[in-house]
């Protein structure tokens, strides 16, 4: 039998009015909603200090230096800073891997961009094997609930 | 795209709102849009139930859209979707869903307030929040110390177990920040799967500043339902002249990880079973060595309470082209090795990008890629796997249309020969109304 919830949506709703008028009186610091087009950074994948200050009062730009291993280690950083990854990037972009219901793998759905260190490239079907005895944390953390494990129960059952 | 409207029917309503917003006449109103498309048209061999060696050819679309600068300031909307259709007679995907509704929401972001709203389904990634939900969610600034965001709604991920009757999912993070200096937060969520738990957990996570502008991060996640803790996660980077460096610990308890609820599936179901708990550490470094050459490695010990440990060591470099195009090289060499020898394997890379071929080729850029496997223990009777691709593309109308044509080939344990072909359309296109 569902649990009753009305007592939680009363609370959200009166936390989302207090969220409201809050944020009305605040004024701190945020960063642009879309770098600046004309900053010449070009394609390739930014190292943020080469134009910003490491660290200062309001932001740490180093923490988004997109250094060779970033693509594997960018979560402790996105989970606080959501705002300052979707100056560059739509949210689209993220999907490519952080999605429920997809089908084709990044490295296949942009098989020409080799220069990104995309997970799954390649036979990953026989190195998940390994790699999943090994820290099954890595597959769950997109694979775990019962839409995106789609592509594990065909296996698993 | 009607299927992924049928198939997704629950949150008809929900996007249906949004589009109704969207486009009433007051909002249309100097509206831009944005419209990227991407087409792509896959052909292989699979063995099916029905025949072997089936020609299977697919023909995927993926929509996106972006409006704003609607005549209300600050008001957006967004959506993202793909749907497949089989062009041949293969049943190759008989039992898979042929589409989805990846996002479609509406977004109010104040202009003098940092307060934003998003209402429709989206992904949530805030704190213990990891999520793709339809419904309402809210951030703002509640005073100079502190921030809040709140989210209620149904968990997409929940929809292909007995419906989305029973199903809902709600949660939030305070965090108190002081300037650049240190930022702790404290979020929580519980989901309902069919009117059952699926997840009831509480996270604690933080961010310091620390000396010579190096920055510590932590994260911990606590199982309220199992009452343990499931993961901690604690890093620091730093950077010394042109060398960046990242030790880290994570350490998972399977019980209390694994153990979803209502929300739980094989494998990870048994993995809760196994009581087993993982602690990892070890650190990543690079070195810009100059604007062309970067060099990478990375170390990892991984540690457990019942099986055999194992190492992981990797080393990476790159070439970039000092101009500001993407054009790349790099090779990546990994060995993971330990007290089992059926977890030891040796991984080689080797890529290339080059998109600078100018006017002297009608390409505008080629790439490609090897990835070789060598495994100490043959998996289904096999030693190795090597995979290769191949690809190019050109631009067209001012980088609005891009084409590219891909293939590649493996042989693997799964596959003794595996040929694939991949033709794909990018079309972007922003106008006014």
């Amino acid at each position: 039998m569902p649990k009753p919830i009305k007592i939680q949506y009363f609370l959200f709703l009166l936390l989302t009015s207090v969220l409201a008028a809050c944020a009305v009186q605040t004024q701190s610091y945020r960063v642009p909603a879309q770098h600046p087009e004309d900053s010449g950074i070009g394609k390739r994948p930014p190292i943020c200090v080469d134009c910003h200050e490491a660290s200062d009062d309001q932001f740490n730009w180093q923490q988004f230096n997109h250094t060779t291993y970033f693509a594997d280690n960018h979560r402790q950083v996105a989970l606080r800073n959501e705002q300052a990854c979707a100056m560059c990037h739509q949210t689209s972009f993220c999907n490519d891997c952080h999605a429920t219901g997809l089908e084709l793998k990044p490295s296949l759905k942009n098989q020409t961009e080799t220069y990104r260190r995309t997970p799954h490239r390649g036979d990953y079907l026989s190195r998940h094997r390994i790699d999943g005895r090994v820290d099954p944390s890595s597959c769950f953390r997109c694979h775990r609930n019962p839409k995106a494990s789609g592509s594990c129960v065909r296996c698993h059952g | 795209m009607a299927r992924i409207l049928t198939r997704t029917s629950p949150s008809l309503s929900v996007f249906a709102c949004c589009l109704f917003l969207l486009f009433s006449p007051s909002m249309l109103f100097a509206a831009e849009l944005q419209i990227q498309s991407d087409t792509l048209l896959r052909v292989f061999e699979r063995d099916t139930t029905g025949t072997g060696d089936e020609l299977v050819a697919p023909i995927y679309q993926y929509l996106k859209l972006n409006a704003d600068n609607f005549s209300v300031e600050g008001l957006s909307f967004h959506a993202y979707g793909w749907g497949r259709q089989e062009l041949l007679d293969s049943d190759f995907f008989r039992e898979q869903s042929s589409g989805e509704l990846i996002y479609a929401y509406l977004e109010y972001t104040a202009p003098d307030a940092p307060f934003s709203a998003r209402l429709g389904r989206q992904y949530i990634f805030s704190g213990v929040a990891n999520d793709s939900i339809d419904g309402l969610w809210l951030k703002g600034t509640l005073s100079e110390y502190f921030s809040a965001s709140v989210y209620a709604g149904q968990p997409v991920g929940l929809s292909t177990t007995a419906g989305r009757s029973g199903d809902s999912i709600y949660g939030g993070r305070l965090a108190h920040k002081n300037k650049n200096f240190y930022e702790i937060g404290l979020s929580y969520q519980t989901s309902q799967n069919d009117g059952d738990t699926a997840a009831n957990l509480l996270g604690i996570d933080l961010s310091a500043g620390l000396p010579m502008n190096a920055s510590l991060y932590g994260y911990s996640t606590r199982n309220l339902e199992t009452e343990g803790w499931a993961e901690h996660s604690y890093e620091v980077n730093f950077q010394l002249d042109r060398f960046s460096f990242r030790p880290f610990y994570e350490y998972y308890s399977y019980l209390d990880y694994f153990d979803s609820g209502a929300n739980a599936t094989n494998p990870f179901k048994l993995l809760a079973l196994s009581g087993e708990d993982l602690s990892t550490f070890g650190v990543d470094a690079s070195w810009r060595q100059s604007e062309s050459f970067t060099f990478g490695g990375k170390f990892k010990a991984y540690s457990y309470d019942q099986n055999q440990a194992s190492n992981l060591i990797s080393l990476i470099v790159s070439w970039n082209s000092e101009s500001v195009e993407l054009t790349q090289a790099g090779a990546e060499i990994g060995y993971m090795s330990g007290d089992a020898a059926n977890n030891d394997y040796l991984l080689l890379r080797l890529y290339g990008f080059y998109d600078e071929l100018g006017d002297r080729y009608w390409l505008d850029f080629i790439s490609g890629d090897v990835v070789y496997a060598l495994y100490d223990r043959d998996i289904l009777g096999r030693s190795y796997s090597v995979f290769t691709s191949l690809g190019a593309g050109k631009t067209f109308f001012n980088d609005q249309l891009t084409l590219r044509l891909s293939g590649d080939y493996s042989q693997d344990p799964y596959f003794d020969d595996n040929l694939q072909v991949l033709l794909s359309a990018s079309f972007a296109y922003d106008f006014s109304l």
